[in-house]
């Protein structure tokens, strides 16, 4: 077996086991916090003792916790993620569904955004190093990631929909019934503000690790050649400075997938980072477990996906792998 | 040698043209400052000049879509409007469901599905006669026989609904059919405010067999598309017993985040939303939009356990009271949206006296609480949450700078909304607040201040009080059962464990494109959500 699929698999397999001690770590969490789905559900009037109790009752909250772990577990293991509490007999995949395209759509959007703009931004302040349009780029990417993500995001809703010009939705409330491609231009302002959020990051890790790259021995040697700035940077030193950098979009990508609950907030943008607030504010264990398991899945895959571009793309690692 | 020379010299170029100097310090210091600023500027300048409403008594133009956006976006509500206790389920309750009775925009009592209602002479038996003309939204007409299905359903002691405790005297047997539009209440005991339990939203009449998979009610409008934590559409029950609707399809939207909502309607994506935060009302109207400012009976009191110190003693009670500025608390949590209170509530019964309007008077709440035994020395916690309003921390704060006038500590203690409500917690507070809708005196005396109240916050246990109040709750006539309930008032404006400082006003906001929106006393949203009589003008 190439020993780069055997890389995967295992991969894979130990990706599978963190699944299993996420899951039991996030069900003994939420059964710390005080409260449950009932008092969730009934909010002041949980101090209604009859009410109280005749819900927990119907929720089957009475039941010992590992005998509702376990059977969670076993629908799991079929395929089954069960129903949500509050949300009696509608299952968790039924509510999931339409959030999880939403934030998927514009996780991609985000990253087709970032990822291009965020290289050409390290690599030519990397090329063009201590000049004034290094010193900008870096003065603008400090500030922006200051900046809080809401912030930003209420500035361009003030700028584009609101106050300056009415281009853009000020809302980006996704209708589920209505086909995704009729409602593209509720993802630009959204898009635009996680853009926003993970480039400074992208394009500092790419400058620094690009400008390590343009003063080693081997880029002079392409230099003294006679070959021209573009296949210099591009072809020769890319490869290498991008390494490193492969590694800080897969963590942001990743950490996009999680949701950004207060961008989804502040847009109304139907969402898994609202979800996840929400479904842990109502206590509904299969919807947390749910989402929680998915959010760590897409570590994974990222993570592994991101190393196995890394040894991919630099030579040194190919052959080390042999 | 040269080449060292040049590269250095570059060097120190290039260091001199980045160098941060103070002054560039300062001069992108200014830059981002103006940046923050330019926010509310911006707001306030930006947008149409405010357009001259059209007469808010324009005849009323069919058709439509109608989008609301409103609070919420939690996945826990449901389409049961008897379990209503959240915003977009009390919402969603208006639209689909009536019951019995019902308030009109004044908080007086109007027959809904009812035609005539009454009591006999001791208020132990209540009669309510239907409407012919009601049918269900699959076109089943309404039937006696639906009425006792429901109320059946609202009491079932394995799952009882949120009416319930209003509903205690009331046996399952009790509910009695007399013909197929006649139905009358024995209860245990008499009751003269039977009639606003059967006025309250979530006891609502759904058809014999309901179903929550395809929820059916005799309301303004059906339930089209259901996303709970998201929106909902409905479209118009053209065969509606009442007023309109209006409109052909109806949308309310959850939204999560105040600003969001807010810029939901400055931006067009719908025409009203609730619970406009006070600070935001310039922005709005800056923006074109109209804002819907009611006054209302709801309140959100200070709580005083009456059997715990130091509050067991009535004069450190009393100098409690004595201590607010209610204007300047008014002015300052409510931005001045709000009515001054006296202590009292249920503000629109007809039974609440005028007694003198107290004011903050520091020197005899000194007095009493040295008469009390304590001399500038004590020291007490106030337990608040966003959980009870969006003011409530704002008003505990602002109740901890008036009481050190009075040579009162008060430690402001912030509990974790989830938490708030936790057994242990609410209820068990020695000083904390609470939130109320507007209610009449006595049904409010049954949710919180009788002995078996469900919340009952101040713990408040008085003989002779507790004697009045259930002789007015078994005295038919009016003017009888007024005065009793002005005495009962006394007492608790004496001696009482809440400070009643004012009514909070409910803003909303809404477009210049709608006509039908008129402020409502109940506290309840946006003309509480009775979007059948909004219209597109």
């Amino acid at each position: 077996m190439p020993p780069l699929l055997k890389l995967i698999l295992i991969r894979l397999g130990l990706g599978v086991l963190t699944l299993f001690l996420v899951s039991l770590i996030v069900f003994a969490a939420t059964q710390l916090l005080p409260g449950d789905p009932a008092q969730a559900i009934l909010g002041k009037d949980a101090a209604d003792k009859a009410r109280y109790e005749a819900l927990r009752q119907q929720l089957q909250l009475d039941r010992p916790l590992y005998e509702q772990y376990t059977s969670w577990l076993a629908g799991v293991m079929v395929g089954d993620m069960g129903n949500s509490i509050v949300q009696q007999d509608v299952p968790v995949t039924d509510l999931l569904a339409d959030r999880l395209i939403n934030s998927t759509v514009l996780v991609l959007f985000a990253a087709l955004l970032s990822i291009p703009i965020a290289i050409l931004i390290g690599a030519l302040s990397a090329v063009w190093r201590d000049s004034r349009f290094d010193s900008t780029t870096n003065l603008t990417n400090l500030t922006l990631a200051a900046l809080p993500e809401f912030v930003v995001g209420i500035l361009l809703v003030l700028f584009f929909a609101t106050a300056v010009f009415n281009w853009m939705p000020a809302v980006s409330r996704v209708d589920s019934e209505v086909p995704l491609s009729q409602q593209l231009d509720l993802f630009v302002l959204p898009a635009i503000t996680l853009c926003i959020a993970v480039v400074p990051y992208i394009s500092r890790m790419l400058r620094a690790s690009t400008i390590e790259v343009l003063e080693s021995e081997y880029v002079m040697m392409a230099r003294l050649k006679g070959l021209s700035g573009n296949l210099v940077l591009w072809r020769h030193s890319m490869p290498n400075a991008i390494v490193p950098t492969l590694q800080v979009i897969a963590l942001n990508l990743a950490w996009l997938a999680g949701g950004i609950v207060t961008v989804e907030y502040l847009f109304g943008f139907p969402g898994v980072g609202q979800a996840l607030v929400d479904s842990v504010a109502n206590r509904d264990i299969p919807m947390v477990q749910a989402l929680c398991l998915l959010i760590a899945a897409v570590y994974v895959v990222l993570n592994l996906i991101a190393d196995v571009a890394t040894i991919l793309i630099s030579p040194r690692l190919r052959t080390g792998l042999r | 040698m040269s080449d060292e020379y040049r590269d250095l010299q570059n060097l120190l170029a290039s260091m001199g043209n980045t160098r941060l100097t103070r002054r560039s310090l300062l001069k992108y210091a200014a830059a981002g400052g103006v940046l923050a600023g330019l926010g509310p500027l911006v707001a306030a300048c930006g947008g149409s000049e405010p357009t001259t409403s059209p007469s808010a008594a324009g005849s009323p133009k069919q058709g439509g879509n109608l989008r609301v956006g409103i609070v919420g976006g939690s996945a826990k509500d449901t389409l049961d409007g008897q379990t209503a206790t959240s915003e977009p389920q009390i919402c969603t309750t208006f639209q689909l469901y009536d019951a019995l009775l019902g308030w009109d925009a004044d908080y007086q009592m109007v027959p809904l599905l009812a035609a005539e209602w009454s009591a006999n002479a001791d208020a132990s038996v209540w009669s309510v006669k239907l409407r012919d003309d009601v049918v269900f939204h699959d076109g089943k007409p309404m039937t006696a026989d639906d009425v006792v299905y429901s109320y059946k359903r609202i009491i079932d002691p394995k799952s009882p609904k949120m009416g319930a405790s209003q509903l205690a005297l009331l046996p399952t047997s009790g509910i009695r059919k007399v013909d197929a539009s006649t139905v009358e209440f024995h209860l245990d005991s008499p009751s003269a405010i039977f009639e606003e339990a059967m006025a309250l939203y979530a006891n609502c009449i759904v058809p014999e067999g309901f179903d929550l998979k395809k929820p059916v009610g005799t309301g303004p409008f059906k339930i089209k598309t259901n996303k709970p934590g998201e929106q909902y559409v409905f479209d118009a029950n053209t065969e509606y017993w009442g007023d309109g609707p209006y409109v052909d399809q109806l949308t309310i939207m959850e939204f999560a985040d105040a600003t969001a909502r807010v810029n939901a309607l400055l931006g067009g994506t719908v025409e009203a939303i609730s619970q406009l935060p006070a600070a935001q009302v310039k922005v709005v109207e800056g923006g074109g939009m109209k804002v819907l400012n009611a006054e209302t009976g709801a309140w959100q009191p200070f709580t005083m356990r009456i059997d715990q110190k130091p509050f067991d003693d009535v004069r450190v009670r009393q100098a409690f009271r004595l201590m607010v500025d209610r204007q300047g608390m008014i002015d300052q949590a409510y931005a001045g949206f709000g009515g001054i209170g006296n202590d009292m509530y249920s503000p629109f019964d007809p039974g609440t006296p005028q007694l003198e309007q107290r004011a903050q008077d520091l020197e005899q709440a000194k007095s009493l609480l040295k008469q009390a035994g304590h001399d500038g020395d004590l020291e007490v916690t106030l337990n608040t949450s966003d959980a009870i309003g969006s003011a409530a921390v704002a008003a505990a704060q602002v109740f901890a700078e008036q009481a050190k006038g009075a040579g009162v500590t008060v430690n402001v203690k912030k509990v974790d909304s989830g938490a708030y409500w936790d057994a242990g917690n609410y209820l068990s507070y020695t000083f904390s607040q609470d939130f109320w809708y507007t209610r009449n005196y006595l049904s409010q005396t049954n949710q919180g201040t009788m002995p078996n109240a469900p919340y009952n916050e101040t713990h408040w246990k008085n003989e002779q009080w507790q004697a009045i109040v259930e002789e007015a709750m078994r005295t038919g006539d009016k003017a009888k059962r007024n005065e009793l309930i002005a005495e009962a008032q006394k007492i608790e404006y004496d001696e009482g464990g809440y400070i009643v400082w004012a009514f909070n006003n409910q803003i909303d906001g809404y477009s210049p494109k709608l006509g039908g929106v008129v402020p409502n006393k109940s506290g309840v949203p946006l003309s509480s959500f009775h979007f059948n009589n909004f219209f597109f003008v």
